[in-house]
């Protein structure tokens, strides 16, 4: 299957670095190039805390290109919330690069199955102006949340309409948000999305637990510090 | 640094939050409450549909759609007068903030946007350069509230004296956009602002304050086991704190809290005293709201009766 590019996220450069700085997910001012691989991202990441997910390391590939980055399970670890972005001292941002990174991975058909369980997003949005949380994730919660949940989720029309509110959270976009994703090709990248899931699962490549995946970018060989000689000292 | 003299009260468009409408829509009707009370000029509108912060941060959504669904609810703002887009949910203010200041920078991606709008006929949608201001435009609900506190002060009906009260602000707010935020990124101090203007005595500060909510979009269905353990070592550390009650400002973070607190409970045996709200709610209740038919506590998770009772609520 012919890869499906998105330009705007995964821009075609020669360097994992250039197209983490094109990118339209990372900020125009990114401080990629000005890392100094101090840890400070490394230390405020709740993923670094709980599990071996390293923005230092990740950033670190992507300055050496090494496209073996987007092989890694670590990438799929990030939690998205930005503390590596507040606390960088050279205004790098990992959070935004990991994003770009999973983008290109997407692009690849790597980890593309983790998208599967949230493609109902787009859909809905399509149809309702609103998000939800997708119908596997509803599964999850009411197996979690229990009777409490699923009674307060069966009443919950009720309950919007007694506090004034219209009874289902449904927007009045005329048409345009449906749309707007046939124009910027959200449908057609989903549509590939989901064949490529389905090739994958037809060849047996897919691991259907994501569940226990915390501690697995040793698989692909990231070298530890200890592992990391550093350069060779410039004498003159 | 946002300066607090620089909120607006006036043409503020309520940003609908499809995780509020969904799962807590008491968090609407109190910021609407709290507004009315407070008299704050705001809109709201059906034909603003959801930011897409929930498909772009689980990666399903590219930057464009997301770009462009923004533009057009940019337009629905300008277009019905109310040009102060303030939201409810961290998120979808991060987003809105941004996809505003890529629109204004980038002008490829502009005249993308713009060429899908004209070329499906919707010219009233189009986005000019500095039709939105990305630092003037877009508030949280959270900064409004708190810019009317001495007023909130003055007009409350209950007072929450000697309740201790831990604020937990969203990593959207000020992470993302982080020379934006009233205060300190490092230490933002809205909340505990505000719920002391209510009576309450805010714990300033406690361990891993900064901690996110271990929700991480993806990671909460995906790697469940990790999520729980970074939402628990917060509510572990309230509880070291003898808090009894956490005020959130976003549904995403009050979903991960108040749902997730009884499964955590269970899951890894421990017990926790706290109970949850928005602070929107919490100021409704101080301005003399009702807690279900306004604040909506009937849809929450960890029941809040106990707490209502003791601070003689209810």
């Amino acid at each position: 299957m012919m890869p499906y590019v998105n330009e705007y996220d995964t821009p075609d450069c020669k360097t994992l670095a250039e197209t983490a700085k094109k990118s339209i997910r990372t900020p125009e001012s990114l401080g990629l190039d000005r890392c100094i691989q101090c840890g400070a991202c490394t230390a405020s990441c709740p993923a670094a805390r709980f599990t071996d997910y390293s923005p230092r390391q990740i950033v670190k590939k992507v300055l050496e290109n090494d496209h073996s980055v987007l092989e890694s399970e670590m990438i799929w670890s990030c939690f998205y919330c930005y503390s590596c972005n507040v606390r960088c001292p050279r205004n790098n941002s990992p959070v935004t690069i990991v994003q770009v990174l999973r983008q290109m991975a997407i692009n690849e058909g790597i980890g593309i199955e983790k998208l599967g369980y949230f493609l109902e997003i787009g859909e809905y949005l399509a149809e309702n102006g609103a998000s939800k949380v997708p119908g596997a994730g509803i599964k999850n919660m009411e197996r979690d949340l229990g009777d409490r949940w699923i009674g307060m989720k069966k009443n919950l029309e009720f309950i919007r309409s007694e506090l004034g509110l219209s009874s289902r959270d449904i927007r009045d976009t005329h048409g345009e948000v449906q749309a707007i994703l046939e124009s910027t090709g959200y449908f057609e990248r989903e549509k590939w999305i989901k064949a490529k899931i389905q090739e994958k699962k037809v060849n047996g490549f897919l691991k259907t637990d994501c569940s226990n995946n915390e501690r697995k970018s040793g698989d692909f060989g990231f070298e530890s510090d200890r592992e990391y000689t550093g350069q060779e000292a410039f004498t003159i | 640094m946002k300066a607090i003299e620089s909120i607006p009260d006036r043409k503020l468009l309520l940003f609908k939050s499809c995780m509020v409408g969904q799962e807590y829509p008491g968090v609407e009707t109190a910021t609407r409450y709290v507004f009315d009370q407070l008299g704050v000029d705001y809109c709201i509108n059906d034909e603003q549909s959801c930011c897409t912060g929930i498909g772009h941060y689980t990666d399903i959504f590219e930057g464009l759609t997301t770009t462009a669904i923004a533009a057009r609810n940019f337009a629905v703002a300008r277009k019905c007068g109310y040009p102060n887009i303030t939201c409810l949910c961290s998120t979808c203010y991060a987003i809105n903030k941004e996809a505003c200041e890529l629109l204004n920078t980038n002008a490829e991606v502009r005249d993308k946007v713009n060429s899908i709008f004209r070329e499906k006929g919707f010219d009233d949608l189009v986005y000019e350069i500095g039709d939105m201001n990305p630092r003037t435009n877009f508030y949280h609900a959270v900064e409004i509230i708190l810019s009317k506190v001495g007023k909130i002060q003055e007009e409350k009906k209950f007072d929450f004296s000697g309740v201790k009260a831990a604020a937990h602000h969203a990593c959207h707010y000020y992470k993302v956009k982080y020379l934006d935020v009233v205060g300190s990124p490092e230490n933002p101090q809205l909340i505990d602002t505000i719920a002391a203007a209510c009576g309450a005595s805010p714990v300033r500060w406690y361990e891993d304050r900064t901690l996110t909510c271990g929700m991480g979009f993806s990671q909460l269905h995906l790697n469940k086991s990790t999520s729980l353990q970074v939402t628990k070592t917060k509510l572990d550390s309230l509880q070291r704190a003898g808090v009894e009650l956490m005020i959130h400002m976003c549904p995403n973070c009050h979903i991960q809290y108040d749902r997730y607190q009884p499964v955590i409970e269970k899951e890894f045996g421990v017990e926790y005293d706290m109970v949850h709200m928005n602070i929107a709610q919490f100021v409704a209740l101080s301005l003399g709201a009702d807690p279900y038919k306004v604040c909506g506590f009937q849809t929450h998770s960890v029941p809040l009766e106990g707490f209502l009772e003791k601070a003689g609520i209810v």
